[in-house]
């Protein structure tokens, strides 16, 4: 079947083939962009972006997500550490179970944690200890869930980049397990840490399926930015949506930025 | 006294059988073996990076089978160095110093004198990634005597070097030996790194300890067929009388071949030289030759890349390895006569009467 793709012609139309997909995709996209410009009215565009509900749902995003990304770090950092190095039976079933996150439908997990919350566990939590369901905080734990595996999927490859032998070194030069893994690995695992905290808080910046089962679609209560391009839609505001999928756009590519600038070219996502 | 009792240990592919060493005190004990024997995984378990449940390691008198690595404040050099790529040399040299609780002040001292020992000092401010094999080397030797351990285990310290700078650091590693009196582990694929570095070497293949001997009685009076193999066999002969030329030089008769061999002391027993130390040529090698003799090939029988002449020489047999590509370029044939050298330097000395 492949043979009159054998020699030089073969190799040309193999080349050609593949940047035109490239070349299409990339069109796909600045489409998109353009046909984004173009149904802008600017003058509406500016109003909406300063009024009070978008100004809200920017400092609501902002605040969650950072929020999340913080808690999800602190849970990642550990876990991936502990996968990536320790062998126990099992591990194979736990690791898997840890990649359910990333695959299953966000609306899925937020409606089973909406369920959860049902149940008389989940509504003692939620009555005496925080108040999850259709609040702030149900944001915050909706977000973690759907991003803390995707950080432990990112750090779990920097800890295994890393040679065990470096921690074996700082042992035999007088550091405990714990101080080794504070003075060797981590500082190796810098570059991977910045990486993943920026991906997974942008992705919780993005979050919308697992929030709105858990927080719901309150207008300026738990309305973040994907709430507010929903809230928009729903009412036809066409331009206030415009404008929250401009911020969105925007917050994504800073991420992307810092990471280039900081890590550079070190860490591939 | 480093003791190893009774250890075993499977780990993987490595099987380290039943292994009993005793190291003195500001020795120099090399492990000699072939890739694969489980040296590496031995070192390790004497720096604490292992743990096994039959066999225990004693420090002096002191059990330290269950100590973790920073309990036994031991100098480890792993085989690639392992620099920490985030530190730049000094704070590579500090890291094991800024453990225990001494002032920045002392730190520092202690950093620039162990870097004098080593001679990179200037070294001190550089990314430990623009560091040649050898800076790198030293810089890891460095980090790991920076603490003042009581023993300095090296995994294969020299073999990731060029020639040159391994022979330099050969020098180099004994002149620390003897300024700082260490005990020293040094591990090893190297047979002529082990004789002319180790007070004792332990042969181990195959995750057993075959010999442990001073050098010269390792290579004259190889225990075993397994440590001989390894060895290689060397060309064995015995002396009738030996005399002192002065200059370190003596000369020594051994049948009807007169050599000329680099030592002076007593009365020399038998003298060894490996076959690959013996050179063949077909035509007369130009200048002054010092041991240059002349012989008949006996037997040719090429190996993988190798190939073994067997040699007559005045009555005497002898064996020689040359390197499969070079005996391509020669025309080398059963009974014809060449010119052969043997390498004073190479020459080993067996003094005592055994």
């Amino acid at each position: 079947m492949f043979r009159i793709l054998k020699g030089a012609s073969g190799e040309r139309i193999f080349r050609t083939a593949t940047i035109s997909a490239l070349v299409l995709l990339a069109l796909f996209f600045i489409g998109i962009i353009v046909s984004l410009l173009a149904y802008t009215k600017w003058d509406t565009f500016i109003s909406a972006l300063g009024s009070s509900e978008i100004l809200s749902a920017i400092r609501l995003s902002l605040m969650t997500a950072t929020i999340a990304a913080i808690i999800s770090m602190l849970i990642a950092v550990p876990v991936a550490y502990a996968i990536s190095r320790s062998s126990f039976p099992g591990k194979d079933i736990v690791d898997s179970l840890l990649d359910l996150p990333i695959v299953v439908s966000p609306v899925a997990l937020g409606a089973a944690l909406l369920v959860f919350f049902n149940t008389p566990l989940g509504s003692a939590i939620d009555d005496n200890i925080l108040k999850f369901v259709f609040s702030v905080p149900g944001i915050v734990l909706a977000q973690v869930t759907v991003i803390s595996a995707l950080a432990i999927r990112l750090l779990k490859s920097t800890f295994d980049g890393i040679d065990p032998r470096y921690e074996q070194v700082a042992r035999t030069l007088g550091c405990s397990k714990p101080e080794a893994f504070f003075r060797v690995t981590l500082p190796l695992a810098r570059d991977g840490v910045i990486a993943s905290t920026l991906l997974t808080w942008a992705r919780a910046v993005g979050e919308f399926g697992a929030t709105v089962m858990l927080a719901g679609a309150t207008a300026m209560k738990t309305e973040t930015l994907p709430t507010a391009i929903f809230l928009s839609l729903a009412s036809a505001d066409v331009e206030k949506a415009i404008a929250v999928i401009f911020v969105l756009i925007l917050i994504a590519v800073a991420a992307l930025l810092i990471i280039r600038k900081t890590v550079g070219r070190r860490y591939h996502v | 006294m480093i003791e190893i009792r009774d250890l075993s240990l499977h780990l993987g592919e490595f099987n380290l059988k039943n292994i009993n060493l005793a190291i003195r005190d500001g020795e120099y004990f090399v492990i000699l073996g072939p890739t694969g024997a489980g040296k590496t995984v031995l070192l390790e378990c004497v720096a604490g990076l292992h743990r096994f449940k039959k066999g225990a390691i004693f420090f002096d008198a002191a059990d330290v089978t269950r100590l973790v690595p920073e309990e036994r404040s031991l100098g480890y050099v792993p085989q690639d160095y392992v620099l920490f790529p985030f530190l730049n040399v000094s704070d590579n040299i500090a890291f094991g110093l800024k453990q225990s609780r001494i002032s920045a002040a002392e730190i520092r001292e202690r950093v620039n004198e162990i870097a004098g020992i080593l001679g990179i000092s200037l070294l001190l401010r550089r990314d430990t990634r623009s560091l040649s094999g050898g800076e790198k080397q030293r810089v890891a030797l460095a980090r790991a005597l920076a603490p003042s351990p009581h023993t300095l285990l090296l995994d294969e310290p020299l073999s990731a070097l060029d020639l040159r700078t391994a022979k330099s650091l050969r020098l180099e590693l004994k002149r620390i030996h003897h300024q700082l009196g260490l005990t020293t582990i040094h591990i090893t694929h190297d047979l002529m790194e082990a004789l002319e570095m180790a007070d004792r070497v332990a042969v181990v293949q195959d995750g057993r300890v075959e010999q442990v001997a001073e050098p010269e009685a390792m290579l004259f009076y190889p225990d075993g067929d397994k440590v001989a193999d390894f060895i290689g066999s060397p060309n064995i002969l015995d002396c009738d009388y030996s005399r002192n030329l002065g200059q370190g030089v003596m000369e020594v008769g051994c049948g009807s071949l007169k050599l000329t061999v680099a030592h002076e002391g007593a009365d020399i027993k038998k003298v060894a030289i490996l076959p690959r130390h013996i050179y063949v040529s077909e035509t007369r090698p130009p200048g002054l030759s010092v041991n240059g003799f002349q012989g008949l090939i006996t037997a040719i029988e090429p190996t993988s890349n190798i190939v073994k002449i067997s040699l007559d020489v005045a009555g005497k047999a002898l064996m020689s390895e040359i390197p499969t590509y070079i005996f391509d370029e020669m025309d080398l044939v059963v009974g014809q006569e060449v010119f052969l050298i043997l390498r004073m330097r190479r020459i080993r000395i067996y003094e005592s009467n055994r």
